[in-house]
């Protein structure tokens, strides 16, 4: 049976190509009107080691991996040796000629002269030879693969790319001429109107930039640290200031002061970088400074597993900084997810001035996929942000004004009569220090009033599936092979996506959870974090737990495998 | 201008007689004689006696958490370039826990006045050891005397690459206000680092100490140009140089980003932004 779909995976030492090439072969599927999904594996190394990227094509929307491939890149010998017992039936190889491949019963052996031909252009264009094996293996032709490459190449010679598309069309020629077995994955191209293919971290990038942020400063830390990559390249066509700073503890308070300043400002970080702003993050909610900030988990404590994906920062986020504040969490569960709430944090910020961050990991950050044109309509939203004009009106203005909803007036530095101190202390309505029992519970109460109105806006929850019985719970990342699984096991059980975690939905949650039978938990972490959370909140003991702590994301499989023995 | 237009009614925490007190004036006046209206002026401040000024001055002030003045004042620099912005921080504040971000500011030369209480000790406390106490000095944490040797922050300075290193002294008045306006005028990263007497903790460095050791570096021949003799006066133990030990021009960071060239961050429309031909880069 022929079909119009594929998973390749490309192993090879860092620093060899891996990830380019598997970038030109997503992109190149995703021009055919495939939806991929790209996801990369890699130590915390910057030559050697052995990274992997893998792409999966299918002609309707994916987001999540499988466990098994059906084309193996390797780039050199040590990916056979690891990965080919994930090849599919009839799955092949690609490789160089030279290397020595013991005889594997159903797999298609594919050795290409990569070396050899690339020696016509002073062996460079590795990348471009091995695609164009793979692209002739899927039996396509390589009309698009100039404009795929001038893309990506941008700003190369027109030479360069020629050499390449020449390198591709070598190997292409000699994949169609040597190898005539009858390969299952054939892809046909899809006519379908263009769609995007990003990572979770250019996601949130982008919406941060159509959000209207203006700065960021941030300190490198994987895997948020594309994030300040893709800022940094459109700093000056969107007059953006991005910093990069020496420490985390200066990333968080120069948002802090560019946010206090009337910016909208951000930072990125993961779960060691957020350990040091947690002091920060404190002052940005008693001073009642917007902020956004991005925390991608990655496996802890301390250094960790740096590389790899987790789930285990919830609690951490959840209750980080010292003292009762305001804090709005927010858990996108897939790429699109990622641009959306990041928009929406920007004005969730500003509206109940206070830090909202959005929880993202490994898995979403550094993975790829394809997703339709985003929603271009999203609106902003400064709340009670001052303009000029109406600050210069204001007599005896109060920063902290007591409100009913709890949110005050927010004047910025440069406007008339409303000069004023933000403080880290606890204040008065002006700011200024004060130590008052009677103010400081009033002050304490005026913040969670943002909370509580924050809590009416925000759809902190979804509801997948409309089954009634059976209910898996989860937030983040697993949000996508959960649903592939509820695809596969035929809608036999609805999925609770929890998505923002505070203000927490408890009224709502707790109604669900009550109608369906089987609750089941799946969490990437060792604890059941939100499991946890949602005993505390409601009183509900989730005691089905499906988790992994192993810094390796959920597969469908895995999920599916899991699902089937609990949901018999 | 006038100095009461910074003026403020807000009962003082300072201690009477506290070498907070001539800062707070100084930097009055300064604002004063330069003209910066009051809104355009931002104060920041952190944590420690020196933290509570911006209380005390009819501005735009943010008092953050402890050490990280310079971050929070670079933040509001790069947002507004417009508005003065001024760093107040202690010797604990800022040679101790916010001692790297201080080498940071320097080397980027951003355009911040950042004055320094240095009062050798942690008044607010109640008089612990800090990085610039002297040798063999008895605290409430060093009851046997001070091993560690004070770090000399002048000359930290130069090795850092600011563009403006000076010191006054809480003590002459007239003095520190013209070193403000100086620190001020500078287009650059201007250190004012000010001895600062206190008169609760610190029983050593007190105004009648620093009256008999202080002498005007501007009444002598020092160059100010000249990095070498520069660093010879931080070295300067049994008479302390006070004025401009140093000062050079040379871009400021936001001189260098043409994103705030026409129209500083805050100013700009935020309203319509179109990442359209971003999204084509990604098909």
């Amino acid at each position: 049976m022929e079909r119009n779909e594929v998973i390749i995976k490309i192993g090879g030492p860092a620093g060899s190509g891996v990830n380019s090439l598997g970038h030109i072969l997503s992109k190149f599927l995703q021009r055919e009107g495939l939806y991929i999904y790209s996801s990369k594996d890699y130590p915390s190394l910057i030559k050697g080691g052995h990274n992997t990227y893998t792409v999966r094509a299918e002609s309707k929307k994916i987001e999540s991996s499988l466990d098994h491939i059906d084309i193996l890149i390797a780039l050199d010998e040590k990916t056979i040796d690891l990965h080919s017992n994930e090849l599919s039936k009839n799955g092949a190889i690609i490789c160089d000629s030279s290397f020595k491949i013991k005889g594997k019963t159903g797999v298609h052996l594919s050795p290409i002269p990569i070396k050899q031909l690339s020696k016509k252009f002073n062996g460079k264009y590795i990348n471009s030879i091995t695609a164009g094996a793979c692209l002739g293996l899927l039996q396509l032709d390589l009309t698009i693969l100039d404009k795929i490459l001038k893309q990506i190449f941008s700003g190369k010679s027109e030479k360069i790319i020629k050499d390449n598309i020449l390198a591709a069309k070598l190997s292409h020629d000699y994949v169609l001429k040597n190898f005539k077995y009858n390969f299952p994955h054939k892809i046909k191209k899809i006519k379908s109107p263009l769609k995007i293919f990003l990572s979770g971290n250019e996601a949130v990038a982008l919406a941060s930039i159509k959000a209207g942020c203006k700065f960021i400063s941030a300190y490198p830390m994987t895997p948020a640290t594309s994030i300040l990559h893709v800022m940094a390249n459109n700093d000056q066509k969107y007059n953006i200031v991005v910093k990069q700073t020496e420490d985390e503890l200066a990333a968080i308070n120069m948002a802090i002061g560019a946010s206090f300043t009337g910016v909208r400002s951000m930072t990125a970080t993961s779960g060691g970088g957020f350990a040091l702003m947690t002091e920060a993050l404190g002052l940005a909610g008693i001073s009642e400074t917007p902020l956004v900030i991005i925390e991608s988990q990655r496996a802890g404590p301390s250094t960790g597993l740096p590389t790899y994906t987790d789930q285990s920062d919830l609690r951490f986020v959840l209750h980080a900084s010292q003292g009762e504040f305001p804090k709005i969490v927010l858990c996108p569960g897939d790429i699109e997810e990622c641009y959306h709430q990041t928009f929406h944090a920007f004005n969730l910020a500003e509206k109940y001035q206070t830090p909202v961050i959005v929880m993202i990991d490994k898995t979403l950050s550094e993975s790829y996929s394809t997703i339709n044109y985003p929603n271009n309509n999203l609106k902003i939203n400064r709340g009670k942000l001052l303009s000029n004009e109406q600050a210069s009106k204001i007599k005896n203005y109060k920063r902290h004004q007591f409100t009913q909803d709890g949110i005050s007036l927010r004047a910025i530095p440069g406007q008339k009569n409303c000069y004023h101190i933000c403080s880290s202390y606890e204040h008065d309505e002006t700011g200024f220090t004060s130590e008052d029992p009677i103010n400081r519970m009033k002050m304490l109460e005026k913040r969670e009033r943002k909370l509580e109105k924050a809590g009416k806006e925000i759809k902190g929850y979804k509801i997948h599936g409309k089954n009634s019985k059976n209910l898996v719970v989860s937030w983040g990342s697993c949000k996508t092979p959960i649903l592939e699984t509820q695809e596969l096991m035929k809608n036999k059980f609805s999925l609770l996506q929890i998505i923002c975690v505070s203000p927490f939905p408890s009224k709502e949650v707790k109604n669900i959870l009550n109608k369906s039978k089987n609750l089941i938990i799946v969490e990437g972490n060792q604890t059941a974090q939100l499991a946890g959370i949602i005993k505390e909140k409601i009183g509900i003991d989730i005691k089905n737990k499906i988790l992994k702590y192993d810094g390796r994301p959920f597969s469908v499989d895995y999920i599916h495998n899991e699902l089937k023995k609990r949901l018999k | 201008m006038k100095s009461e237009n910074y003026f403020i009614n807000h009962k003082s925490q300072w201690c009477p007689g506290c070498g907070n007190f001539p800062i707070l004036s100084a930097l009055k006046k300064a604002l004063a004689k330069l003209n910066i209206k009051n809104e355009n002026a931002v104060v920041v401040s952190g944590i420690g006696c020196s933290g509570k000024i911006p209380h005390y001055l009819k501005t735009y002030g943010f008092e953050g958490v402890h050490g990280r003045v310079l971050p929070v004042a670079t933040g509001v620099k790069l947002s507004n370039n417009d508005l003065t912005v001024i760093g107040c921080a202690g010797d604990g504040d800022g040679y101790g826990i916010g001692g790297n971000h201080l080498i940071h500011a320097m080397r980027r030369n951003i355009d911040i006045t950042y004055i320094v209480h240095n009062n050798q000790i942690y008044g607010l406390t109640t008089g612990q050891v800090s990085p610039t106490t002297s040798l063999n000095f008895k605290s409430k944490t060093t009851p046997f005397g001070n091993i560690e040797n004070p770090l000399n922050p002048l000359s930290i300075a130069l090795s850092s690459g600011a563009t403006f290193v000076s010191r006054g002294f809480s003590g002459r008045l007239d003095h520190l206000v013209n070193l403000i306006v100086k620190g001020i005028k500078h287009k650059g990263f201007s250190l004012i680092d000010v001895f600062q007497p206190c008169v609760s903790f610190n029983y050593l460095n007190t105004y009648d100490w620093f009256e008999k050791r202080i002498y005007d570096l501007q009444k002598t021949k020092h160059n100010t140009n000249d990095l070498f003799a520069a660093h010879k006066k931080t070295l300067e133990e049994n008479k302390l140089p006070i004025g401009i030990l140093y000062q050079i021009k040379k871009p400021t960071y936001d001189s260098l980003l043409p994103q705030i060239k026409k129209q500083s961050l805050v100013k700009q429309n935020i309203s319509k932004v179109n990442i359209n031909p971003l999204l084509k880069e990604l098909e």
